[in-house]
């Protein structure tokens, strides 16, 4: 329990990966027409930008010093000169602002649409994925996929290349102007630049290592504290408050001491950025008025050598010069980050589709609902492959052999892990068998499409699964082919509707955090109204008997159940005996394997496996009472 | 300023820091102006302006060469006291924030069970970190910034105004433009800053409901609709963002544009200055004075956020503010506790205890007498007021008429450290910690003599908090676990006793959780020893084997065992029957048996379920029947 815990290493270093930049290049096509424009806009920006040097100069030195020195005493002609400098400066302003905004607005435009598009293939990717995908990567780090990685690259484009671009124009357009106005001042001032960089660098790298502990320390001061908050009755109890009171403190301490690291630096690094700024001025202020003094008293001509206008457009471009020198020192560091995420999103896009539809994969017309299984052996584990012996631990399911007709109702019934949920799964081909076929209507569920496949599946979940929106949209699945007359008769039919019209808004009520306002058993008629009007073939419910109901729920639930299978192929996991006795046919599975099947009436004569469940439950019926 | 007012505590703590820092602010932005001042002397000199002959040069070489380490010399100093700002104001209020954090861990340590079952976690958690950011964010940057503003404005115009009133006049009429263009611009991007937020949390809700509902998604096959669904937010997010960048992206631009045109105008006028031809303005005094003005810009952009930086902090530090003045109902309270009460016994006694949440009556006028050392067993339906009778006994809770006492002390009198060491809750779902099972097993042992973390005191010069004593006893330890029953599971764990439970380390399976926290709650040695149903989750032949093994702890100690199976209440000496929070029954088993009430029927129940070779309690379930069943042989006939 100590709060040092070392850092976790740093993601590996991928530094710049072309293939991977490609790859992102290719969401740039789309918008071919931007990405010039673009290029054009910061192109053109960074041409304007050391014109105001020029201006200034100009201004000075041909409006203002040749009054001041006495060259001239006209004052007419130089107040022209002036005025036009003045106006010309605030015209090119003007341009400058409507090409900055401009380009502004052409990037994060791009950048939005890239964003969008590689959002977009994220999701659809996820949709098409196979259902253990779902089960092998948390909820969260999926999330994080479409989130914060895809915000990543958002960084990539804007933060990295956009200004990896327009730091490396604007360096070449103030060092093109600045050597040809006069090479020896240019050289003057670009000779602090490479400590600049360097320094940028050096204490860029230290912040960044700074803030990657601020936020490791931090996640463990939350998972602390938020431990601490959920346990703390329990901590009370067993008078453990002033251990955990220590223990935070540690863990605080290691957070303040992490900020107060990532402080240091911060301080030191800026103001030693700007001293080597006012370095460079101080430079240039030098080396200009020293020359400037020594062609006074050479006599030199002003128009050739430096002169006070030169002093000052230099003063100002040395300024300007130093902020695209320092967004260059971070440009890579920005790339680096991005890469690791994009790496992770090109992850998912590439993931290998595991059950996919075969080329002309077949639509069932007209479905009739028999479902076969034939010598069926499964495993969850995908290492798991036909020739795995049989003997091995990870089979789930060992040789089912089952033929269900067509209207016909089956209930299985058997221990945890017997295998029950595992059949329902492989009739909707959430996952894809080892050794031998299901079937439906005779066609292997491998020949057939996936979603056409599914559409006359319908699962009927304990828990109904409610997406945010209203009752009706959860009922129809914002099907909009689906009449609101429809659900009322559905929801009529499994005695929900007198619930849902007592709601303020009626089936146009939202439901909120995922139906937590809903009881147990308003829950289970919804999931059954959902079924019936979604009209599927064949029917997979997961029937839990439920301790949180009242009797009167209990019966109803139980007459809607019988009234949604009606006329359909039903596979049922049951766990309410009267659900089971109502059932054509009850199939006891034991280990992966069906131990019995029969009807209720022939498997309690057989006295087996079936028929000492049934004494069980029959005595709590009993304690029910 | 009432909050301020509470804030004050906290900043006095701190006050030389930021006394010093913001002193310091307002010497570095002095300094700052500096160099505009030595590069105006140099052109001045360089132009003549500095001697009677305008044709001349009024500087030397070795005064340019001065002037020039003037500007390095005053920027450094300059420097100087930002870093010391830094390390004294950003330093201080990351110390605030750490000892507002401490405190209010420290109080939450004090409020009681019924705070906890009001209050949402998230909710706590998000007061300490957003709101906790919010406040620090106030103090550091907020506080550096309204001086930095202030005294930025303050020495930039005094400089302008003694280079030129005329031109000072210009730049205070276009000011109020400016700042004000820039405070709505900052106004817009914040409220287009919350709505793209919205629908960031709307897309990551909505990613997370597809995903977590992939069964129903797939299983309906409603993935096309899922994505047209998602599309449309995604594109909703994209307008938004267009949204925020059209006020965002050109924020500097703006800037930038003003302040061009504020030169172009200052050219304009300043050059006729210079024109003029009096001396009174020179080509240096209008280049300083551009200068100064261009430092003027970041303290303008400022504006526009330091308001919504204070609002935010003080409304967050509203809300912690709320937490520090949560009180807890249950607690030692002055004048009532006696001090000297150190050891108990364990005789227990509900004298007319009645127990009410709201309209709802949980314990309606409960007498119950439970001598020190004896066994008593609690059974009745769910929601009969049970669980509740260890939880006034702990007084997690207080009764809200009648007295609970415990060796003949109300307990309201026995200090809470000293009632809680004696007594050991076992509860039904019992809430272990991401540590190791030996601190787990361990986690109510050793903490007496562990010095407090001291609040409200400054960090600055505080010592490091002490080590802390690793606390189990591993001897005790393994003896507890052998006793619940859960020594040959942690054998077989990767790093047995060091094996860490929870996100980062293996899960245990219900039986275990519980069997750990019966470990937990012996190991302490209690006098009283509360068992909560916790043996629900653990099938009779271990619960059997628990039991025994608690009978060896038992001697000597009150034991209260709350459960349904008539195979462990039997043994009680006294067994009581609660119903909607009244006791109904009260007697030895066999007493009870003949009484033919409640327990009497649960007894004939689950007699004849044990008759049939199965569980002792009555099943509801197909499922779990058929789990039951899985141990026992199934007939070979039977087998297809």
């Amino acid at each position: 329990m100590t709060a040092g815990a070392p850092l976790p290493p740093e993601p590996s270093k991928a530094a710049f990966d072309a293939q991977l930049t490609r790859r992102i290049f290719r969401y740039l096509r789309p918008y071919l027409a931007l990405v010039v424009g673009a290029v054009l806009l910061s192109l053109a920006f960074s041409g304007i930008q050391p014109l105001f040097g020029l201006i200034q100069r100009y201004a000075i030195d041909h409006a203002l010093t040749p009054f001041v020195t006495g060259v001239t005493a006209d004052r007419e002609p130089l107040l022209r000169t002036l005025t036009v400098a003045a106006l010309t400066y605030m015209g090119l302003k003007v341009l400058e602002f409507a090409v900055q905004y401009g380009s502004i607005l052409t990037i994060g435009y791009l950048g939005q649409n890239v964003l969008r598009d590689i959002r977009a293939d994220v999701f659809t990717k996820l949709q098409r994925l196979h259902l253990a995908y779902f089960d092998q990567n948390p909820v969260g780090r999926l999330i994080t996929r479409v989130t914060s990685d895809v915000d990543a690259i958002n960084q990539f484009l804007t933060g990295g290349l956009v200004s990896l671009i327009q730091s490396a124009f604007l360096i070449v357009a103030y060092a093109v102007i600045m050597l040809s106005v006069d090479w020896r001042l240019g050289l003057v001032s670009f000779s602090v630049l490479p400590m600049m960089y360097l320094a940028s660098n050096y204490f860029r790298r230290h912040l960044r290592e700074a803030f990657r502990n601020n936020r490791f320390q931090q996640a463990v001061v939350n998972s602390k504290l938020n431990e601490n908050i959920t346990g703390m009755t329990t901590v009370q109890l067993f008078g453990r408050e002033r251990r955990m009171a220590l223990d935070f403190d540690h863990a605080n301490r290691a957070l303040l001491t992490a900020n107060e690291n990532s402080v240091k630096w911060f301080s030191l690094f800026m103001p030693v950025m700007a001293v080597l700024g006012q370095v460079g001025i101080a430079l240039v202020l030098y080396f200009a008025a020293t020359r400037l003094l020594n062609q006074d008293a050479a006599g030199v001509a002003a128009t050739t050598g430096v002169t006070v206008g030169t002093l000052v457009a230099f003063i100002g471009w040395t300024t300007n010069l130093f902020q695209p020198i320092q967004d260059l020192a971070d440009v890579f560091n920005n790339l680096q980050a991005a890469m690791a995420s994009s790496e992770r999103i090109f992850e998912v896009l590439d993931t290998e589709e595991k059950i996919q539809d075969k080329p002309g994969a077949a639509t069932l017309e007209p479905f009739e609902g028999r479902v076969t299984f034939d010598g069926v052996w499964f495993a969850y584990d995908q290492a798991v492959t036909a020739s795995t012996p049989d003997t091995d631990d990870r089979w789930i399911l060992r040789g089912i052999d089952l033929d269900i007709q067509p209207g016909e109702s089956v209930a299985l019934v058997g221990a945890t892990g017997a295998g029950k949920t595992s059949v329902t799964a492989l009739v909707s081909r959430f996952y894809d068998v080892q050794r031998g076929a299901v079937r439906v209507d005779g066609h292997d569920v491998r020949d057939l499409a996936q979603h056409d496949l599914r559409r006359h599946v319908g699962v009927v979940l304990q828990d109904v699964f409610l997406f945010a929106g209203t009752i009706e949209s959860n009922l129809t699945l914002n099907n909009p082919a689906i009449s609101h007359e429809r659900v009322v008769e559905a929801c009529q039919y499994v005695g929900v509707h007198d619930y849902i019209v007592s709601l303020p808004e009626g089936y146009q009520t939202e439901v909120r955090e995922r139906g937590a306002t809903l009881s147990t058993g308003q829950k289970q008629l919804l999931a059954f109204a959902r079924a019936l009007i979604q009209n599927p073939d064949i029917l997979l419910v997961l029937d839990e008997a439920t301790a949180n109901v009242d009797t009167e729920t209990e019966l109803r639930i139980q007459q809607a159940l019988l009234r949604v299978m009606k006329g359909r192929t039903s596979i049922i996991i049951a766990h309410r005996l009267s659900t089971i006795e109502h059932c054509d046919r009850i199939v006891v599975m034991r280990k992966g394997r069906i131990v019995e099947q029969g009807s209720h009436r022939a498997l309690l004569e057989k006295g087996g496996y079936y028929a000492r469940l049934h004494r069980l439950q029959y005595a709590q019926g009993n304690a029910a009472d | 300023m009432d909050s301020l007012r509470t804030l004050w505590p906290y900043l006095r703590l701190h006050r030389r820091q930021y006394l010093i820092g913001l002193v310091a602010v307002v010497i570095a932005n002095s300094l700052n102006l500096l160099p505009w001042y030595f590069i105006r002397l140099t052109i001045d000199g360089v132009t003549g302006q500095t001697d009677a002959d305008p044709a001349t040069a009024g500087i030397t070489g070795a005064q340019v060469l001065l002037y020039a380490l003037g500007i390095v010399a005053a920027s450094a100093t300059a420097g100087f006291f930002m870093l010391v700002m830094r390390r004294m104001i950003v330093i201080a209020s990351r110390q605030t924030e750490y000892e507002v954090r401490r405190d209010i861990f420290s109080h939450l340590q004090t409020l009681d069970k019924p705070y906890y079952d009001r209050a949402r976690t998230g909710d706590i958690m998000n007061r300490l970190t957003g709101d906790l950011g919010a406040v620090r964010e106030m103090l550091g940057f907020g506080a550096w910034q309204i001086v930095n503003i202030v005294s930025g404005f303050a020495t930039a115009f005094a400089v302008m105004f003694s280079l030129s009133w005329q031109l000072t006049l210009i730049v205070m009429a276009l000011l109020p433009l400016i700042v004000g263009l820039l405070t709505y611009m900052a106004r817009q991007i914040n409220k287009r800053h919350t709505a793209v937020q919205e629908q960031n949390s709307l897309i990551a809700a909505k990613a997370q409901e597809n995903f977590s509902g992939a069964r129903v998604v797939k299983g309906y096959a409603i993935e096309d609709r899922e994505i047209e669904d998602y599309r449309a937010m995604n594109l909703e997010l994209l307008r938004r963002n267009i949204a925020l960048i059209k006020v965002d992206g050109p924020l500097r631009s703006v800037m930038n544009l003003l302040l061009g045109l504020a030169f172009g105008v200052i050219l304009l006028v300043g050059g006729r200055l210079i024109l003029n031809g009096d001396g009174t303005f020179t080509v240096g005094m209008f280049t300083q004075f551009v200068g100064t003005l261009e430092r003027l810009a970041f303290p303008m952009l400022m504006v526009g956020w330091i308001t919504g930086i204070t609002q935010r902090g003080l409304s967050s530090w509203r809300r912690l503010r709320e937490l520090f003045e949560a009180r807890p109902l249950v607690r030692d309270e002055r004048g009532r506790v006696n001090p000297n009460i150190q050891t108990l016994r364990g005789d227990v006694e509900f004298d007319h205890v009645t127990l009410r949440y709201g309209e709802r009556t949980v314990l309606e006028d409960v007498s119950l007498r439970v001598p020190a050392g004896t066994f008593l067993g609690v059974t009745g339906p769910t929601g009969s007021g049970k669980t509740v009778l260890g939880q006034l006994l702990t007084r997690s809770m207080d009764p809200t008429s009648g007295v609970v006492r415990v060796d003949g002390h109300d307990v309201r009198t026995i200090p809470l450290r000293t009632l809680r060491d004696h007594i050991s809750v076992v509860p039904q779902e019992p809430f272990l910690f991401s540590d190791s099972i030996a601190n787990n097993i361990g986690f109510g042992m050793g903490n007496r003599d562990l010095p407090e973390v001291p609040t409200g005191v400054s960090v600055v010069g505080a010592p490091p908090p002490p080590d802390i004593p690793p606390n189990p006893d591993m001897e005790r330890v393994r003896e507890a676990a052998r006793l619940a029953g859960l020594a040959g599971d942690v054998e077989d764990f990767p790093q047995g006793y060091d094996t860490v439970l929870g996100e980062r380390g293996v899960t245990l399976s219900g039986g275990q959780r519980q069997r750990t926290a019966i470990a937990r709650a012996i190991v302490r040695d209690p006098a009283i020893l509360v068992l909560d149903d916790s043996l629900s989750a653990v099938d009779t032949e271990t619960e059997r084997r628990i039991l025994d093994g608690l009978r060896e702890v038992a001697r000597g100690r009150t034991v209260i065992l709350i459960g349904h199976r008539i195979s462990t209440l039997r043994h009680a000496d006294q067994i009581v029957v609660l119903d909607g929070g009244r006791l109904v029954e009260q007697g030895t088993h066999d007493d009870l048996v003949a009484a033919g009430g409640h327990y009497a029927e649960l007894e004939r129940l689950q007699r004849l379920a044990s008759d049939l070779d199965a569980d002792d309690e009555p099943i509801r379930d197909a499922e779990v029947a058929a789990d039951a069943l899985e141990h026992q042989p199934i007939p070979q006939e039977a087998v297809k």
